[in-house]
């Protein structure tokens, strides 16, 4: 799009204008991005931590049910789960009495969230097993119980050594939301298409604004997650 | 309607996420039995896009609510979908009918049916303009690079007339998310032409610097979808649509959405 044998195409202070004037629109959209993208980090690990402790400590069923479930979530492109959750299972709305959350917001929760859960499920698998076992036998040496052993001695090693890929995953789910227009959703990127179909000569200047908005959005949840990581390393000690 | 949608819309800019709250309501199943939900794919001008005030607005937008005031039902807010999710949308009851320039053809007959048609969806070849290519019948286009929207009939056209029968190589062939980005190719000089609906393709030669070389008739035509089972929905929308080109609406909508162009 950018390098044509042809005439390139100039950037155009009247389309940067344009893109000012609807800066509000954009921004909209950039809300709906963030709220997304927070909630559905959230509900994959809600759902992805636990998992990947069950991957690693539970017993083989219920290890075999969240491998086989994990498989399928993680085989499958976000657009199909969508369509499960928004169309086939029929997501309904949830009205909290004071605010609605429309069917179109539950369904994107529930398809990127277990998504991103399975992923999760993955890497905190990784990070658990890389604790070494004697340190789980050292627990039980003492006293500890199984899961007493994992909740104490394991996890706080492995949620250290989970930051770096956590903040991969955020920085996905965060891009990735630009699927939900298939449901109806108007997120950012959903937007963009919008006001460049109105004003077709200020393509160019829309996506440069919103590849910056995009841009500082991971930027920032970098920066926090390094500074999470910073405030958790083990001082002294191992970085990772 | 256009006042219903001008509200919501406007509530939703001010409450800044939009979808997120409001829509609820406007699933089928209901109380009311009678109002049904559009659903169309915006970006599409004239047929449906958003207006200056980011409105839905558009011919589609216009014929439909005319359409269904000649009917017994009531028009719920519109849900904009993917252009490849209206039909599965349809089908899942997520909305009651298609308002999306979609073109009537035996593939989406088979799973959904249709009103009568409203619209020709004759396909326009776009060339930038000043340049020397300047193409008369599909057959001139033999071994250029071309583009079109992905899963609309430009592309079908290229795809059976062209890309079948040999005299355009695949690899030769740009699929678009939208139209504006393959009119964006064509001017920088990327691909050689663009299929695309007849309507479309004269928005676009009225605001940037592409031509029509030539109209390709396809005999086809757009009409609104409906699950297969609605059959009561479908003879109102044909009744309705037959009272709108009698006594001159259709003509006033068809007017203003395309004298311009």
């Amino acid at each position: 799009m950018l390098a044509g044998s042809g005439s390139p195409v100039p950037l155009q202070l009247s389309d940067w204008v344009f893109v000012a004037e609807n800066a509000d629109y954009l921004l909209a959209g950039t809300a709906l991005t963030i709220l997304l993208s927070i909630v559905c980090v959230l509900v994959g690990f809600l759902v992805g931590f636990p998992g990947g402790a069950v991957a690693v400590y539970g017993g083989s069923v219920s290890r075999r049910l969240v491998e086989n479930v994990g498989v399928v979530l993680r085989g499958t492109p976000i657009v199909v789960i969508f369509f499960f959750t928004y169309f086939v299972f029929g997501t309904p709305g949830l009205d909290l009495g004071f605010f609605e959350i429309s069917p179109e917001f539950v369904a994107a929760v529930l398809g990127l969230g277990l998504r991103s859960a399975a992923y999760q499920t993955e890497m905190f698998r990784g990070a658990l097993q890389s604790v070494d076992d004697g340190q789980l036998e050292a627990a039980r040496s003492l006293g500890m119980g199984k899961w007493e052993s994992v909740g104490y001695v394991a996890v706080p090693q492995a949620l250290r050594r989970s930051v770096p890929s956590f903040q991969n995953e955020a920085t996905i789910v965060l891009k990735d939301t630009s699927v939900v227009f298939a449901i109806g959703l108007s997120e950012l990127l959903t937007r963009s298409y919008d006001l460049f179909t109105r004003e077709t000569t200020a393509t160019l200047e829309v996506i440069l604004t919103i590849s910056a908005i995009y841009f500082v959005l991971t930027f920032v949840t970098n920066r926090g997650l390094d500074y999470v990581e910073s405030v958790y390393r083990i001082p002294g000690g191992e970085r990772a | 309607m256009r006042k219903f949608t001008t509200s919501r819309r406007g509530y939703l800019a001010a409450v800044g996420t939009s979808s997120l709250v409001g829509l609820a309501g406007c699933t089928t199943g209901g109380g009311g039995g009678t109002e049904i939900t559009p659903g169309t794919a915006p970006g599409f001008p004239p047929f449906e896009f958003k207006n200056d005030d980011n409105e839905l607005v558009g011919f589609d937008i216009d014929l439909l609510e005319a359409v269904v005031g000649e009917t017994d039902y009531t028009l719920g807010s519109w849900e904009e979908l993917e252009f490849s999710s209206l039909i599965p949308g349809l089908q899942n009851d997520r909305i009651d009918v298609i308002a999306a320039a979609m073109t009537i053809t035996e593939d989406r007959d088979e799973t959904i049916d249709f009103s009568d048609p409203y619209y020709n969806a004759d396909q326009s070849i776009l060339v930038a303009s000043g340049g020397d290519f300047s193409p008369s019948s599909l057959d001139d286009l033999e071994g250029r690079r071309l583009g079109a929207q992905e899963g609309t009939t430009g592309e079908s056209v290229i795809q059976s007339e062209l890309i079948e029968s040999g005299q355009v190589s695949e690899s030769n062939y740009n699929a678009y998310g939208s139209y504006v980005l393959a009119v964006e190719d064509l001017i920088n000089g990327n691909i050689d032409a663009i299929v695309i609906d007849q309507p479309v393709a004269q928005t676009f030669a009225s605001q940037r610097d592409v031509d029509i070389a030539f109209t390709y008739e396809t005999g086809e035509r757009y009409g609104f979808g409906v699950r297969t089972d609605d059959d009561d929905l479908q003879e109102a929308l044909n009744s309705g649509l037959a009272t709108v080109q009698d006594n001159g609406t259709y003509e006033e909508i068809r007017n203003e959405w395309f004298s311009s162009a």
